[in-house]
């Protein structure tokens, strides 16, 4: 076959972009699952070989499987609130009402920060002694007595989370309005007059067009929320006593505080292989739906 | 079609040019990590930087400065990525496994006697088997800061420090002693009770090394029982103590909250800036009635690495760096003890503030020395923090963490 002169320059173009994937992406990816098999040094440099002996170790690590399991139960909560709040968000956002791009930008702002900002603004904002929250829900009557958010396990996990969502909710909002505002007003119109209510129109019609958006977001979220360093490692620093630790942030006390690269490298590897097999699970229901 | 042929060429360019590293110019380059002391804002790394290379033309400093609780993490992963600054300020306590990971240059093999000679004796800390492996730049002590409008007589020991807390305590105004049990870059307060309770965290080899964890014997779980009863059952500390950790402590005391705080010398300069009006004065770290008194003593050292290029240039900015009035502006500028003789007998230092640090010193105990420190201090504060939040009882959690301790570094 004769290439073009076109087709090629398409080579030698592509080059750049082909080392720098394999360079930042591709090799990283190969170090460390090399390292995942290796004993290392205190510098992450390979001295031994360690077969399965750093998954065997994580395996029998019951801090390990909690964490492992509070990272499933931390994303589905958090993923599953982000969904549905996003929804009604979206759907409050597509209502015609005054000042409603007023309200669309402002709702961008939580997801426009950086965010270890927002954690490090959420951090102060829970402090029991000067934070913010605690005076509101106290003046406000709301809440006399309110919880020192970040001292005891459950209320600091609780209080993570919502920082997550918070962050998290403005993506929803905006790419579940801009799949609304895809939807033809014909389809609700036709709905309407073979009599459908609200509800009605909105399972019927709403739900279906907007799956393959919801599926894509939620896959996009669940890989970004199981992977959320920034609020647990600020707003807690994983206390207290490694209980809102995720295995993002155990992987990295792990490699750079312990400097234990090989079973650094294994979490990671479980993550990348848990994360993967979600991806593909997914990506069959997406393709189908879209099909 | 050549058009094309020539952006490509450009972009490759471009390309190309973004991997060369900047070609400099003749003039010697050192880069130094410096770490963000909590004291009052102030400019002293700038103003060094300024001062040296004015003296030493052609000579340039690159200055990095790193705040405390990211400092170990970010110097290792730029050992690990072979971009090691020449020199970098470092916890002491870290230097072992430093050391152990073969990027520490020993400070005598390049620096004249004359230059050790010149620190008091329990500044040099990083003195391992004869060799100085870190250059001492901070030393402090750790004491009692107290309300001096509610107490007149500090309490020297926990049974006092006890009643005054009783004493002063105002339910949701007034806490009578802080507590912290939020992760920190130190193992704070739980050293300062172990230590006045001659209590210690490794058993010594008769070699000098460190052997088995032995936290969890009589004078490691009274000193952890003690501040867990100082929370729950006495309830004159802050609540919820696991929210807090030094820094929200010292606030807490400089809102006015607190009548108590076991910390170092910079809070000093703290007070002055941010609560001039407050009323405070200083005493020796309080200890358990019958046992020796002991506190906290800390240093951190500059330690160049192996991999700096340009030794005789670090050797220059560290004898430059070294004089009298740099080293009084450091330990004035950060609130801390004098590391060099000479220092120490300025008058800065002869004050009612600074004669409890001075006067503990010969009995001060420092961090122990072990290449696996941060796996101990991460360990050792998921034990308090169970204590105090009563997840566990204290034994149970010192037994649990030696255990995990003694696993960690191989010891039988």
């Amino acid at each position: 076959m004769r290439l073009s002169a076109q087709e090629r320059l398409a080579y030698p173009l592509l080059v750049p972009a082909a080392a720098l994937i394999g360079a930042l992406i591709l090799y990283p990816i190969g170090a460390t699952i090399v390292t995942a098999f290796a004993t290392t040094d205190k510098l992450g440099r390979i001295v031994g070989v360690a077969g399965w002996r750093n998954f065997q170790a994580l395996a029998a690590d019951p801090a390990f499987w909690q964490i492992f399991r509070r990272t499933f139960v931390w994303t589905a909560i958090a993923v599953a609130v982000k969904t549905t709040a996003g929804l009604a968000f979206a759907l409050l956002l597509n209502l015609p009402f005054h000042g409603r791009r007023a309200v669309r930008l402002l709702t961008v702002i939580p997801w426009a920060l950086p965010y270890p900002i927002s954690a490090m603004i959420w951090q102060w904002t829970y402090n029991s002694q000067f934070g913010l929250l605690n005076r509101f829900l106290q003046a406000t009557g709301l809440w006399p007595h309110p919880p020192a958010w970040l001292a005891s396990p459950g209320s600091a996990f609780a209080a993570n989370l919502i920082v997550d969502i918070w962050i998290g909710l403005p993506f929803f909002a905006l790419v579940f309005l801009a799949g609304l505002q895809a939807i033809s007003p014909e389809y609700h119109e036709a709905a309407a007059i073979d009599g459908a209510g609200a509800a009605a129109r909105f399972a019927a019609v709403t739900l279906p067009f907007l799956r393959p958006v919801i599926v894509m977001a939620s896959l996009l979220s669940v890989i970004w929320t199981f992977n959320d360093f920034s609020v647990p490692y600020i707003v807690t620093k994983g206390g207290p006593i490694n209980t809102t630790d995720i295995l993002v942030t155990h992987l990295y006390k792990t490699a750079f505080q312990f400097l234990d690269f090989g079973p650094a490298s294994a979490i990671a590897i479980i993550t990348f292989l848990t994360l993967l097999a979600f991806s593909l699970l997914y990506a069959r229901l997406y393709f189908r739906e879209v099909g | 079609m050549r058009r094309r042929i020539a952006l490509a060429a450009g972009a490759a360019l471009c390309i190309g040019l973004l991997a060369v590293p900047a070609l400099g110019g003749g003039a010697v380059s050192i880069r130094a990590v410096w770490m963000e002391y909590d004291a009052r804002y102030n400019t002293f790394w700038q103003q060094l930087k300024k001062d040296f290379e004015a003296a030493n033309p052609g000579i340039t400093v690159d200055t990095v400065i790193v705040p405390w609780s990211e400092g170990h993490d970010r110097l290792v992963t730029w050992i690990a990525g072979n971009q090691a600054p020449d020199l970098a300020i470092v916890g002491t306590r870290w230097i072992l496994e430093f050391n152990k990971m073969g990027v520490v240059e020993p400070v005598d093999t390049f620096m004249p006697k004359a230059f050790t000679h010149k620190f008091i004796g329990p500044a040099l800390e990083a003195r391992i088997g004869g060799r100085l492996y870190g250059v001492p730049v901070a030393l402090s002590a750790r004491a009692l800061y107290y309300r001096s409008d509610l107490i007149k007589t500090p309490p020297r020991t926990w049974q006092e420090m006890l009643a005054v807390a009783q004493r002063v305590a105002k339910p949701g105004s007034l806490y009578g002693i802080g507590v912290s049990g939020k992760k920190f870059a130190e193992l704070t307060e739980y050293v300062y009770y172990l230590y006045g309770n001659g209590g210690d965290f490794f058993v010594t080899n008769p070699d000098g090394s460190y052997g088995r964890c032995r936290v969890n014997d009589a004078a490691g779980v009274e000193a952890l029982q003690f501040m867990t009863d100082l929370v729950n059952k006495y309830k004159v500390t802050e609540p919820n103590v696991a929210e807090n950790d030094r820094g929200t402590l010292q606030d807490l005391f400089l809102a006015g909250k607190l009548a108590m705080i076991e910390t170092g010398p910079w809070f000093g300069g703290m007070i002055q800036e941010r609560a001039k009006s407050l009323p405070f004065a200083v005493a020796p770290m309080p200890h358990n009635q019958g046992k020796p008194q002991h506190t906290l003593l800390v240093t951190d050292s500059i330690i160049v690495f192996k991999s700096a290029k340009h030794k005789d240039a670090v050797a220059k900015f560290l004898e430059f760096a070294y004089n009298d009035r740099h080293r009084l502006e450091f330990d004035k500028d950060f609130g801390m003890l004098p590391v060099v003789k000479t220092v120490a007998r300025n008058a800065y230092f002869q004050t009612p503030f600074y004669r409890p640090f001075i006067e503990q010193l010969p009995t001060a105990k420092p961090w122990p020395l072990v290449a696996e420190w941060s796996k101990v201090e991460d360990v050792m504060w998921d034990a308090v923090t169970s204590a105090l939040l009563r997840a566990k009882s204290p034994r149970q959690a010192l037994t649990d963490a030696c255990r995990e301790i003694d696993q960690a570094r191989g010891v039988k």
